[in-house]
């Protein structure tokens, strides 16, 4: 069984990010790995221990530097990874294209998973993509796992925290949630063992892509301002916890 | 607007806090001004509050235990005064100092029984009792995971470690430098916050007050600098007082980590501080059963001196700016995951990026300037946090001996230490000494 776990590279969630020339950022910061792809990780190694001759491969399109987000992947658990080399930033229509290739190239998948979405884009596109290039059911955002005769159970959760159950044969694409498991980090000794794991590199343009007509394209980058307008509560406690429930209920509107 | 005090302290960290509490129960009446809003925001919140005794040289291991004194009873210091924010609390986990190529930790056992420190000495199935995670093969020398030696395997087991009970941890630094600010107010002293110093004026070479950035002038005769990373800048506005140095100060990066402990091990309520030459670093526990990772500054590991504004504005760029990088993340976590096989390392850096006020040989600077009335307590390079009540009453008898006319450059002021017996040459701390050679030239000391 060969379990796919497409990750990517993205900025450090804590790093000061720049906008610059309009529509792209400073790169003088830190990547690492998508965070929801450690649950990704996580899951595949879990499914690949209870599984003889499996087999977890990670594949990356991203630069040279995103080796160090491979190196995390092997650390976690991977048996190999696959980088897919560009110095450029590309669109879920290209991402999803060259990644759904060099999967075919380096073996057949019964299984792909990937985060639920990168935390740079936040577009949840790429993982629907692969899926409608191989033909494969996709479920995203999921917060249960289980495979049972060539089939995959997962539990699928909304974002008002409705959960749905679905049953997909193999192959199929998941998208991995924040609850699906709690991400098994790398001691010094996995980090010893991960440096010794393959990793084959590929050029994006060695892949032989078809031209791709449609493009999506970033027209410009805001950075959000957050307008806030503090007030201070005063009172007593029973005073204070009243107007809390009064701006809750009707500013906030988040209990009812 | 004028207003009249004795002293000016700029700063109300964790150093200028208890400076102002000795001096008001001396009588002086005290301001502190500080551009933050609260005492102990800046780089005081940033420490990781270590109290342990090892330094290498005699006198670094006195100050050090006398301090001890201080936190062992910090209630009865701060005479039992009321924090509406509560006490910090003294985490009294005694401290472990391996024995490695790393510290010159015969010195420190030299020093240990010329002061009367109280320590036993450990050997590895001691430590191992202690610290049942703990891998203690010898991993030196210290290196970077860029470096491919990083990986070797070790062959070698390190010899024990020298173990000293009364050490610990302050748990919250900046609600140390809090209390004792409330402590200085009950003796009379005043805070504000929020106040810049623009200026520090002086006529006919003696100091007059200092200049806000809101045009707020505050007349005293005296001045205290304890910018903290700040203080070269400081220095600067006070006429004479920066050339008159020969140890200048300028500001360090510094990054700390926070990595969970394995599962297994319970480290924030069985944990000990540990301080591990043969890896370059120094650990204790954190709320939410984390390591602290400090870094013992390796010959290895890349020193950012940077601007401050600059720094405290996010300003800089990555490796320089107020977010931890990922290469130091590594070098720091990897290191402790050799001396702790189990500890797992989350791929996302977390902790805390600040700064230390460093001086040229990493030696504070604890005295009086070329313009009478101006003083300093500056270049605490990391490792005064646990002196902080010591040099608060230090500093107080300094600047009472000097203002009452002692000659400090050419006789320099001897401090009787209050709990041990010992004095203590306040000369060694000079601004016109000579780089002392014998210094650890690390956050060591």
């Amino acid at each position: 069984m060969q379990i796919y776990v497409c990750v990517r590279h993205v900025p450090d969630s804590a790093a000061s990010i720049t906008v610059t020339g309009g529509a792209g950022i400073d790169q003088n910061i830190a990547f690492l790995i998508n965070p929801f792809d450690e649950h990704a990780i996580t899951q595949a190694v879990k499914i690949r221990d209870k599984i003889q001759g499996a087999e977890v491969i990670a594949i990356c399109l991203g630069p040279d530097d995103a080796q160090k987000t491979l190196q995390s992947s092997l650390a976690m658990g991977a048996d190999r990874g696959v980088l897919v080399q560009t110095s450029e930033n590309h669109d879920s229509i290209l991402t999803a294209k060259a990644l759904k290739t060099a999967i075919e190239q380096d073996g057949s998948p019964d299984l792909i998973l990937t985060g639920k979405e990168s935390i740079d884009a936040e577009g949840m596109q790429t993982m629907f993509r692969i899926g409608a290039l191989f033909n494969f059911p996709v479920v995203n955002n999921i917060v249960k796992f289980n495979i049972q005769d060539n089939e995959a159970i997962v539990d699928h959760e909304f974002s008002s925290g409705i959960v749905n159950r679905y049953k997909m044969t193999l192959p199929c694409v998941v998208g991995a949630g924040k609850a699906l498991n709690v991400p098994k980090y790398p001691t010094f000794p996995d980090i010893v063992k991960a440096r010794k794991k393959p990793v084959k590199k590929i050029a994006l343009t060695d892949l032989n892509i078809e031209t791709v007509t449609n493009s999506m394209t970033v027209v410009k980058l805001e950075p959000l301002l957050q307008k806030r307008n503090p007030e201070e509560i005063k009172g007593t406690a029973v005073q204070a916890a009243e107007q809390i429930v009064q701006i809750l209920k009707f500013e906030a509107k988040v209990i009812s | 607007m004028s207003e009249k005090y004795d002293a000016i302290i700029i700063g109300a960290g964790v150093i200028g806090a208890p400076i102002a509490y000795e001096m008001a129960k001396m009588g002086y009446k005290t301001l502190n001004v500080d551009k933050l809003p609260d005492a102990g925001e800046g780089s005081t919140a940033g420490s990781c509050a270590i109290v342990r005794a090892h330094y290498s040289t005699a006198d670094g291991v006195a100050m050090a235990y006398e301090g001890f004194k201080y936190w062992l009873d910090w209630e009865n210091y701060l005479d039992n005064v009321e924090d509406e924010k509560g006490l910090a609390k003294y985490m009294n986990t005694g401290s472990i100092l391996l024995k490695s190529q790393g510290h010159d930790w015969k010195k420190v056992q030299a020093n240990y029984d010329e002061v009367g420190v109280d320590y036993e000495e450990w050997d590895n199935d001691k430590i191992k009792k202690a610290v049942p995670v703990a891998d203690l093969h010898e991993f030196w020398p210290v290196r970077r995971p860029e470096d491919p030696k990083f990986y070797d395997e070790p062959t070698k087991a390190l010899g024990g470690g020298i173990f000293c009970p009364e050490a610990g941890y302050v748990n919250d630094p900046a609600l140390s430098a809090h209390n004792i600010m409330r402590a200085a107010e009950a003796k009379g002293s005043k805070f504000i916050f929020n106040a810049e110093v623009v200026d520090v004026r002086s006529e006919n070479n003696k100091i007059t007050g200092i200049t806000l950035k809101d045009g707020t002038k505050i007349d005293a005769g005296i001045v205290v600098n304890v910018g903290g990373p700040h203080s070269f800048q400081i220095n600067k506005m006070a006429e004479g007082v920066w050339e008159g140095c020969n140890i200048k100060t300028k500001a360090l990066r510094h990054e700390v980590m926070y990595c969970p402990s394995p599962d297994e091990y319970d480290y924030i309520n069985d944990g000990y501080h540990m301080s591990d030459g043969d890896i370059g670093c120094y650990v204790r526990p954190e709320v939410g059963n984390l390591f602290l990772i400090g870094s013992e500054d390796p010959d290895c590991d890349p020193q950012e001196w940077v601007d401050p504004d600059e720094f405290y504005a996010g300003k800089g760029g990555h490796g320089r700016d107020n977010v931890l990088s990922e290469e130091q993340w590594k070098a720091q976590c990897y290191r402790l995951g050799k001396r702790i096989p189990s500890l797992a390392v989350p791929n996302q850096p977390k902790g805390v990026v600040d700064l230390y006020d460093c001086s040229d040989d990493w030696i504070p600077v604890y005295d009086k300037s070329d313009l009478p009335g101006f003083y300093m307590a500056i270049g605490t390079s990391g490792n005064q946090y646990k002196n902080a009540p010591v040099v608060g009453r230090m500093m107080a008898e300094l600047i009472d001996a000097c203002e009452k006319g002692l000659d400090h450059d050419n006789e320099p002021m001897q401090y009787k230490y209050k709990f041990i017996d010992r004095t203590m040459n306040v000369g060694f701390f000079s601004r016109k000494r000579e780089i002392n050679y014998n210094s650890s030239f690390s956050v060591n000391g």
